[in-house]
């Protein structure tokens, strides 16, 4: 068991894919956005790379462990120290009872993982320990860790001072700049060609109004085909506009002017357009930006970006680990 | 129009939107939930999940298992097997839903909006004036004069989209600009040609006409209803809404809190598209209720 001190900003359960089969019914996946950093975690520790763990945004908790564990910190730096002590990234460590880690700011990155051996022990809700926070459902009573609230931790036998090989890391860009894959559709024929080029070589800001529902983009005008135009009433009059329709994970989803990449949390179907895909090999990117960081996108094949996706699936593995 | 190949566009790595057609039209939607009924029961390896809605079905697969090519020429499959439109029947139990139409919530609601973030009418006012009605009774006649059919669910746990079977209860309604940041749970909400039942207290942008203490959705699973599922609704359901007085709504909400309300279902009613075509057929346009 271990208490909370302190919740950080919005600091979730999650586990990875997140919830399946409940789509349709208006539950989004959820899980960790950066899932390659949240994998590499439970590998440290000895749990299935799915097991449920912590994702901390922007912001880290404070925590107290009531009972020895073992557990790990990847993704970007909150600047975690156990009892005082500087605790290292992407490697295993070892606390004693009544030891505080304590977690600030992010000074890499947007999100750290924290795991614990045995896995953070919730019951599942829809066949998930993830947590919808806009659902209320999942993870601790459906919603971010609680000041003087407990998180059950199951019987695991990590051990501590594994850590990972240099090259399996998640390649962090240091200017602030990131290079975000993207697939077109499926309603890329709704942007004119003029559109589309501008989408593909302009730079976006992702916005501060950003969430694990959406990232706001922002950029440069979009035009459109006639497609957008000139269509039946029902649709909806601005050219974004379209009949209601179900919305990928990951869709750039084009309201008015304003494109939002749809996350984890998304909302599951609307009547806007989806001109471009993220798709799954770039989310560990949206979940290591920050506000105000700038986006460039680009254009890859389907066949690609499954390519790189089990590219980093097969990182996600003992392979990547060396005893430090 | 109804396409006569559908429409297969990619969305990334692990998703594909299916369009069948490019309209809000009954028989487009009836073909899309009976396609997701077939391709459901043809249990494809690798295919993860079905988000139909008015038009179309999003897809997600899982392409370690299957490929893209692969998917999308089952699904071809399925599609091909339909056969006539006419001779569909599907399963369609009726849902009974009571409503205080026009009631305190509703105008709380209203009230809070107006206070804090901009003046509106009244939307009971608004929907009599745009769709030409007597007043508050004929607004809760019309709403409540037809069988809904559930188009689509979704968009926030729940939530189903409910457009009109009767042509001659169907309405029209702008959206909130801008939406409203709350809406009271069980909220009845008009939007486009599209009522729904909001699910939970979530922000929302529909016209508000009514409230039902019955609730749609349960996280908890406490009501009967919701023992083996947590959303009451799914497309190709059917709602019929029911108005009460406050009397009868206090009674049914109390039933809702001590955990005893029984939803009221007709769960063995079908739906024969070629039996509803012959009854619009029949039907005097002009006759309003």
């Amino acid at each position: 068991m271990i208490e909370v001190l302190k919740t950080g900003l919005e600091t979730c359960v999650q586990d990875f894919p997140g919830r399946k089969g409940a789509f349709g019914m208006g539950f989004p996946p959820s899980g960790p956005i950066d899932h390659w950093s949240f994998r590499l975690a439970n590998l440290l520790v000895g749990n299935e790379p799915g097991d449920a763990a912590l994702e901390c945004q922007f912001i880290g908790p404070a925590l107290k462990f009531k009972a020895p564990a073992i557990f790990a910190l990847t993704g970007g730096d909150m600047q975690a120290k156990l009892d005082g002590e500087y605790v290292p990234l992407w490697q295993s460590v070892a606390a004693g009872a009544g030891q505080k880690l304590e977690m600030g700011p992010a000074l890499t990155g947007a999100r750290c993982y924290i795991s614990f051996a045995g896995g953070v022990d919730v019951p599942p809700f829809l066949g998930s320990r993830s947590t919808f926070v806009l659902g209320k459902c999942g993870g601790i009573d459906g919603a971010p860790l609680a000041v003087g609230g407990e998180i059950p931790v199951g019987v695991g036998e990590g051990i501590s001072g594994r850590r990972i090989k240099r090259k399996c890391l998640p390649p962090l860009p240091n200017n602030g700049k990131w290079l975000i894959e993207v697939c077109a559709g499926p309603n890329d024929d709704w942007i004119d060609k003029a559109g589309q080029k501008r989408f593909l070589e302009s730079m976006w800001k992702l916005s501060p109004k950003s969430n694990r529902v959406g990232f706001r983009l922002e950029g440069p005008k979009w035009t459109f085909t006639r497609k957008a135009i000139d269509k039946a009433p029902e649709n909806g009059s601005d050219p974004s506009n379209t009949i209601d329709h179900g919305y990928p994970i990951g869709a750039i989803n084009l309201g008015g002017q304003t494109p939002i990449i749809l996350l984890n949390d998304t909302l599951t179907l609307g009547g806007f357009i989806n001109p471009y895909t993220v798709p799954s090999c770039a989310f560990w990117k949206l979940g290591q930006s920050r506000p105000n960081e700038i986006y460039e996108f680009e254009l890859i094949s389907i066949e690609e970006a499954q390519a790189r996706k089990r590219a980093i699936n097969a990182t996600c593995s003992e392979d990547s680990i060396e005893l430090a | 129009m109804i396409y006569d190949k559908p429409k297969f566009l990619p969305g990334g790595d692990r998703f594909i939107e299916m369009e069948l057609g490019d309209e809000l039209n009954f028989d487009l939607n009836f073909l899309v939930h009976a396609l997701t009924a077939k391709i459901r029961e043809a249990e494809i390896q690798g295919l993860i999940e079905l988000l139909p809605n008015m038009a179309s079905i999003v897809i997600s697969y899982d392409p370690d298992t299957i490929s893209y090519a692969d998917i999308k020429a089952e699904i071809l499959t399925h599609h091909l097997a339909m056969g006539s439109l006419e001779d569909m029947e599907l399963l369609s139990p009726i849902y009974y839903i009571p409503v205080l139409y026009c009631d305190h919530v509703t105008r709380a609601c209203w009230e809070d909006y107006c206070a804090k973030i901009t003046e509106k009418e009244y939307d009971p006012d608004l929907m009599v004036r745009l769709n030409d009605l007597d007043g508050y009774d004929q607004l809760a006649r019309i709403h409540s004069g037809t069988e809904y059919w559930v188009a689509a669910l979704g968009f926030y746990p729940g939530l189903a989209s409910l457009i009109a079977l009767d042509p001659r209860c169907r309405m029209t309604a702008p959206k909130y600009n801008p939406p409203r940041t709350w809406t009271p749970k069980g909220t009845i909400g008009y939007g486009g040609s599209v009522t729904c039942v909001y699910p939970a207290q979530t922000p929302g942008g529909y016209q508000i006409i009514g409230h039902t203490p019955v609730p749609v959705c349960d996280i908890a699973q406490t009501l009967p209803a919701f023992k083996d599922d947590l959303a009451l609704l799914r497309p190709g359901d059917r709602v019929r809404f029911f108005p009460v007085e406050r009397e009868e709504y206090d009674y049914v909400e109390r039933r809702v809190e001590a955990g005893n309300y029984v939803h009221n279902v007709a769960s063995y009613a079908k739906f024969s598209i070629r039996d509803y075509h012959k009854w619009l057929d029949g039907l005097e346009m002009k006759e309003r209720f």
